[in-house]
């Protein structure tokens, strides 16, 4: 559905794209996850025609989005990260408005919007003044209006920033309709516990690359990350060390401990075997195989403090 | 020093900081009053004396071509006040009618032998009286030195006329004495005063309509325009909101061409403007009494011409400026300096003639002068659509810098 081929982007000295490439099939979710001045934005700017990508080209259902910029358009909605309605027009009119810009015709548009106000749960408020709405409710409605057209691919830019997590589960549960409906989204978020949730494959970017991209499974293999318990006792560790190395792959570092093992079958064994040797446990952290322990991996970097 | 009052230094210094290493803003903050100021005693004839107005034009229409009409002409032409244009009679008086001149003074012919015969002279002067200002002047200058010079000619002729005519049997001694103590001021007469009604003053404006008062107008022109152009200016500012709230954004990924919402937002400017024109006139008509109905057609048509320079004009400033901060300072100044000029704020006719010149750069002359021409000089369209032109030619030269600038300045930064 969208293809970039070695896409770059820079603004004056600032390199925001660095010669990207990857495609998106129809009908997935795909997440583009990196920290902030990843590159992520000015890439879903240039997917969205916003941007003029400097060198490399991007297409969407085929067409070139330079070359064919109105027809990629209609095939796109965009979800701004920012709530981009007018505060002072109802959830209705701002509806109609946004999607009287793509030409739909004024009865259909109507049957849309009943059926949007429907799916994200405010059609009992659609006459409300935006201004009067929660953080969440105009979350919701800036959605909505990126769908009025039933685009082909819906783009996302970090949209439950600042909602509460009944509002953001909300959300989800929208995301996945649309995509039930045959909708591409393309989603992009600073919170891993999100793509985790949504998407089918990843894209992780950082400093204007994309440093790995699939399957939550195969950015595991990529990124070598492995489950791992960290443990810190209160004496005998050269003990507890000897014992753990003959099974485990362990690491110490003065009374810490670094054991990769598998967290749910071997951690048991491992806390009776501090029992038995009367061993005290300071401090007990465990690490699952997660995208944030993927990320840390491939950029050894904390994705949320980069 | 508590953890507040830190705070409070904290985000004056990076304001000042801000502040100071915002070129336009400083430029605007300081530069602007000083450029009012000067404009203010410009326009008031306060700078040094090489910017003294120039002297009045005053056209001379000649019919009678006699010795006396010419001496006139010779004594007016020596003042440095008065700078003397001759033309033919019509050809002048349809130059006042156009406010390109303050007036006329025609000589009929039969003047001479009227001066010689103590009969009124023929002798007329037809002025705009949109001009008071300038007639004022001219009147002073016009009775003082010139009818002085044929007064004093054609009071004695009066006198001995009627000497002749009453007392015939007046030894010329007594008379003689009388034209002496006359000479000397003795007399109590006054031959000024005696020939002020000489000189027949008519107002040019076109005759049998109902005027509006000139005082009204100026009000009512001037300031619609220079709130017009404010009001525009708010309305383009809504631009500079939108990319601030982010909805510019979402227009752009909408299947529309940069230029369509330029122009979609261009001509809810000129909507807005063409009804506040109208509700102002309208109001006018209601509580003052402008005769809007005189030439409704002229009026309309300047109307539409004033609402698309000035929509035109106001887009232009929002293309200029990067932030509504920046909008407000462009806008103060260009607005109240092209109001200042184009006699918005000061009737044009107070102004020193040079600073009638410079006018013509401002979108406020051309409106005001265009209803001038349909209230006070009461002009037929034909005449009136020179000034339409100019309008419509500054809206359309607008419109395309503010398509460039925004290109330029807005979608960049959207």
């Amino acid at each position: 559905m969208i293809r970039l081929t070695n896409v770059s982007k820079s603004f004056g000295d600032l390199k925001a794209v660095k010669n990207i490439s990857f495609s998106i099939k129809e009908g997935e979710i795909f997440g583009l996850l990196g920290p902030n001045g990843a590159g992520k934005s000015t890439t879903i700017n240039m997917m969205s025609t916003l941007l003029k990508s400097d060198a490399g080209s991007v297409s969407i259902a085929g067409n070139e989005v330079q070359k064919n910029t109105v027809a990629c358009k209609q095939l796109i909605g965009v979800v701004p990260q920012e709530i981009s309605l007018y505060d002072d027009f109802s959830a209705y009119d701002n509806l109609l408005f946004w999607g009287s810009l793509y030409a739909v015709p004024k009865k259909e548009l109507n049957r849309r919007i009943k059926e949007i106000l429907d799916l994200i749960g405010l059609a009992d408020r659609k006459n409300d003044l935006i201004k009067n709405y929660s953080g969440g409710m105009k979350r919701r409605i800036n959605i909505a209006a990126a769908i009025l057209h039933k685009p082909k691919v819906l783009f996302m830019d970090e949209p439950t920033v600042g909602v509460d997590p009944q509002s953001r589960n909300r959300i989800f549960d929208i995301v996945e309709t649309l995509n039930k409906q045959g909708m591409t989204i393309v989603y992009t978020t600073h919170y891993m516990e999100e793509v985790e949730r949504l998407c089918d494959r990843i894209a992780i970017m950082d400093l204007g690359k994309i440093i790995a991209q699939g399957t939550k499974e195969e950015l595991q293999k990529q990124s070598n990350a492995k489950e791992h318990v960290v443990l810190k006792v209160n004496g005998k560790e050269k003990v507890l060390f000897d014992c753990l190395k003959q099974k485990y792959a362990t690491v110490i570092e003065g009374k810490t401990l670094r054991v990769e093992c598998n967290v749910n079958t071997d951690l048991a064994r491992i806390v009776s075997f501090c029992n038995s040797e009367k061993i005290e446990i300071e401090d007990l952290k465990l690490n699952k195989v997660n995208l944030e322990a993927i990320f840390l991996n491939l950029t050894g970097k904390q994705l949320r403090d980069s | 020093m508590n953890l507040n009052n830190t705070m409070i230094l904290t985000i004056l210094k990076k304001d000042l900081k801000l502040f100071f290493s915002d070129k336009k803003g400083m430029f605007l903050t300081f530069l602007m009053p000083i450029l009012l100021i000067t404009l203010f005693a410009f326009a008031f004839g306060g700078i040094g004396k090489k910017y003294q107005s120039k002297p009045i034009a005053l056209l001379v229409a000649d019919n009678d071509h006699s010795a006396d009409s010419k001496n006139v002409i010779s004594t007016l032409d020596s003042l440095k006040g008065i700078l003397i244009i001759q033309k033919e009679k019509q050809a002048a008086i349809k130059l006042v009618q156009k406010g390109k001149y303050v007036a006329v003074l025609i000589f009929e012919k039969g003047f001479e032998d009227a001066i010689l015969s103590g009969k009124p002279l023929p002798l007329e002067l037809q002025y705009d009286a949109a001009r008071e200002i300038e007639m004022g002047m001219l009147q002073g200058v016009l009775i003082q030195n010139v009818m002085t010079s044929v007064g004093e000619k054609s009071v004695k002729a009066k006198i001995n006329n009627y000497f002749d005519t009453n007392f015939k049997d007046i030894s010329p001694n007594v008379k003689n004495k009388i034209f002496r103590d006359l000479d000397s001021g003795k007399s109590g007469m006054n031959t000024i005063k005696s020939q002020r009604a000489a000189l027949k003053m008519t107002s040019i404006i076109k005759q049998g309509t109902k005027k509006g008062n000139l005082g009204l107008i100026q009000a009512v022109a001037g300031t619609a325009i220079m709130m017009l152009l404010f009001s525009i200016s708010g309305i383009g500012g809504g631009l500079l909101h939108e990319k601030e709230a982010g909805t510019f954004k979402r227009l752009l990924y909408a299947p529309l061409k940069p230029t369509t919402i330029l122009f979609g937002k261009m001509s809810a400017a000129l909507c807005i403007a063409i009804l506040q024109l109208m509700v102002m006139f309208v109001f006018s008509w209601i509580v003052f009494g402008l005769p809007i109905f005189n030439d409704i057609s002229s009026l309309i048509l300047m109307i539409l011409a004033t609402a698309f320079a000035v929509s035109s004009f106001g887009i232009f400033l929002v293309s200029i400026a990067k932030s509504r901060q920046q909008l407000q300072g462009y806008s103060t100044l260009i607005i109240m300096l092209m109001s200042a000029i184009g006699g918005s704020m000061i009737p044009l006719f107070v102004m020193p003639a040079i600073m009638q010149k410079i006018a013509v750069i401002s979108v406020n002359y051309w409106g005001i002068q265009g209803f001038y021409d349909i209230f006070w000089r009461g002009l037929p369209l034909v005449d009136i659509l020179p000034r339409i032109g100019v309008l419509l030619a500054i809206g359309m030269v607008m419109t395309l810098i503010s398509v460039r600038l925004f290109k330029k300045n807005i979608l960049k930064f959207a």
